[in-house]
């Protein structure tokens, strides 16, 4: 399958002054096929939201190239095509809203892009039914939650009709409540065939994808599904990184009792195998 | 005191009293034209009688948009120092300008006039008509519909290469980003307070100590208002932003018949205000 974006030994760095350069990235390679999701992971400071930039345009590798569907990043020409493939949705919920009504900012982006009128009407009703923030569409953004704010701001990338959509730690400002509905939402979407690239320092939120690219110091030190990564639990102690915590339990619980799967990353799995459990030990004392 | 530090909800800039009046209804263009209309008038009408007329124009616009008379009687208030201080100046050295009218006081330089005396109270009313006319415009009228009349208004500058969409954008993110500032200010201040720092203390005469004491909230807050406008231009050009180039607009107006015939109303109005001779 031909990828979305494909990653070719990029380097970066940034300049603090005429002489002094801060290394980030260093000779990265790595592909994102259609549909997938994808969650770069990484401690502060490693890299992954500078990488993140990189992948709709907003930086331009110093070496090496990035090609989002064959269109290499540093052709200014192409900027307008590369970033209707691939849209950001940013770490502020504030930062990123534009108009001064919830459907006028969804719409934003539409214009900006000439999409005809009723053309846009419709976009930005399917986008904010997606998000299921269709009853806000007149509220003026100041009045919504974190999370809400946040669905706004897919529905405006959304809209947009990506085939690709990059979460730049898009959750770290929200409490837990506006998290669950934001993951809902890029899981729903996944489901629905959009590709996900999720940047981000949960590990629950890590544990949903299908796929992790661990960043440390610039590079790509794991790649695999969740399951795989998160059986290196020293690894990414030393990375600075936690397995989520339900893998931590299910270890724990596995060290007791052998029969419990200690395979476990999601919360969900978590109670079926409890349950499971509970229904044997059941038989065992009947 | 205890809403010393609650900046965002006295905010008054977008302050729209959802009534759904007739008046609310209206195509926003046509609000603002007349309103210019009628400012204008009023501004270089000179007579009572013409100020009289337009007084009850503006408190009829308040009936007619159901919005309670109160909200433009509290436009006024902040005012009324002004008002005071303006008519007093005029009082006493306007009086050689318009020294026409009998003569009631003169005293050196100070001159009163019937003419003078009309001046000074003509101005008055003016003004509060003005305030009159623009609450009603500002209550009936949300600051969307605003940003977007004043683009449409503007457009035919495009044709000058006047940067109208850029204008109107500019606008749109200033009045978008006012209550995220008022919140962030809040939450600055509380936190300089509950470290012992002093706020609102000292007299309102006391300008040079009141001044000082916002460096400390002006200073970081202008630090956040650009750091803000850094993730705003990344996540815009992420969307495709880029300036003066080819749009298309989501919100469209279009002006019915009731729409032109209070454009002619509001017309009718100024041209009576401008040119009838009122006899006093």
């Amino acid at each position: 399958m031909e990828p979305i974006i494909s990653v070719e030994n990029v380097s970066f760095s940034y300049k603090i002054n005429e002489k002094t350069k801060v290394s980030v990235l260093k000779n990265i390679s790595f592909s994102i096929l259609p549909g997938e999701y994808v969650a770069i992971i990484g401690h502060n400071g490693s890299g992954k939201s500078t990488l993140s930039k990189h992948l709709n345009g907003i930086l331009t590798p110093d070496e090496g190239d990035v090609w989002v569907r064959g269109y290499n990043t540093r052709e200014q020409t192409k900027k307008r095509e590369i970033r209707r493939t691939v849209g950001t949705v940013f770490q502020h919920p504030d930062n990123q809203i534009v108009a001064t009504i919830v459907e006028e900012d969804v719409a934003f982006g539409l214009e900006n892009i000439g999409v005809p009128r009723e053309e846009m009407k419709k976009r930005v009703d399917e986008a904010l039914e997606t998000v299921n923030m269709l009853p806000f569409r007149l509220r003026p953004p100041h009045h919504l939650s974190g999370g809400q704010k946040q669905r706004v701001a897919i529905a405006g990338v959304l809209a947009m009709k990506p085939d690709c959509i990059v979460f730049d730690e898009a959750t770290s400002m929200l409490d837990s409540f506006g998290r669950k509905e934001v993951l809902q939402v890029m899981r729903e979407m996944n489901n629905a065939g959009m590709t996900i690239v999720t940047v981000t320092h949960h590990m629950s939120e890590a544990a949903e994808a299908d796929r992790i690219i661990v960043i440390e110091d610039g590079q790509i030190v794991m790649d695999g599904p969740p399951r795989e990564i998160f059986q290196h639990k020293q690894e990414l102690e030393e990375l600075q990184l936690e397995v989520p915590a339900i893998s931590q339990l299910a270890g724990l619980i596995n060290g007791q009792l052998n029969d419990f799967s200690k395979d476990l990353i999601k919360e969900a799995e978590f109670i079926a195998e409890v349950e499971k459990f509970a229904k044997g030990v059941r038989k065992e004392v009947g | 005191m205890s809403n010393e530090f609650e900046i965002s909800r006295n905010i008054t800039i977008g302050q729209y009293v959802p009534t759904g009046s007739f008046i609310h209804r209206l195509d926003p263009r046509i609000k603002l034209l007349s309103f210019v209309v009628l400012v204008l008038a009023i501004a270089l009408n000179t007579s009572y009688l013409g100020n009289a007329v337009g007084l009850v124009l503006s408190l009829f616009l308040f009936w007619a948009s159901k919005i309670p008379i109160s909200y433009g009687l509290s436009g006024v208030k902040p005012a009324i120092p002004f008002i005071i201080i303006l008519a007093l100046l005029q009082l006493l050295f306007q009086g050689q300008l318009f020294s026409g009218g009998t003569v009631y006081v003169d005293y050196g330089f100070i001159l009163i006039t019937s003419e003078s005396i009309r001046l000074v109270i003509v101005s008055a009313v003016r003004f509060i008509e003005i305030i009159f006319l623009s609450s009603v415009l500002t209550l009936s009228t949300s600051t969307t519909e605003m940003t977007h009349s004043i683009q449409s208004l503007l457009s035919p500058l495009k044709k000058i290469h006047f940067p109208v969409h850029e204008i109107s954008l500019i606008t749109t993110i200033s009045i978008r980003f006012v209550p995220t500032f008022a919140i962030e200010m809040e939450k600055m201040m509380k936190a300089q307070a509950s470290r012992g720092a002093d706020f609102g203390t000292g007299g309102w005469w006391r300008i040079i100590q009141r001044t000082k004491e916002m460096f400390p909230i002006i200073i970081p807050l202008f630090n956040i208002a650009l750091s803000r406008a850094e993730d705003l231009i990344l996540a815009m050009e992420s969307r495709c932003y880029t300036p003066g180039g080819d749009r298309t607009s989501y919100s469209v107006y279009k002006a019915a018949g009731k729409d032109y015939l209070i454009l002619v109303v509001g017309l009718l109005f100024a041209v009576l205000l401008l040119f009838y001779p009122f006899p006093f």
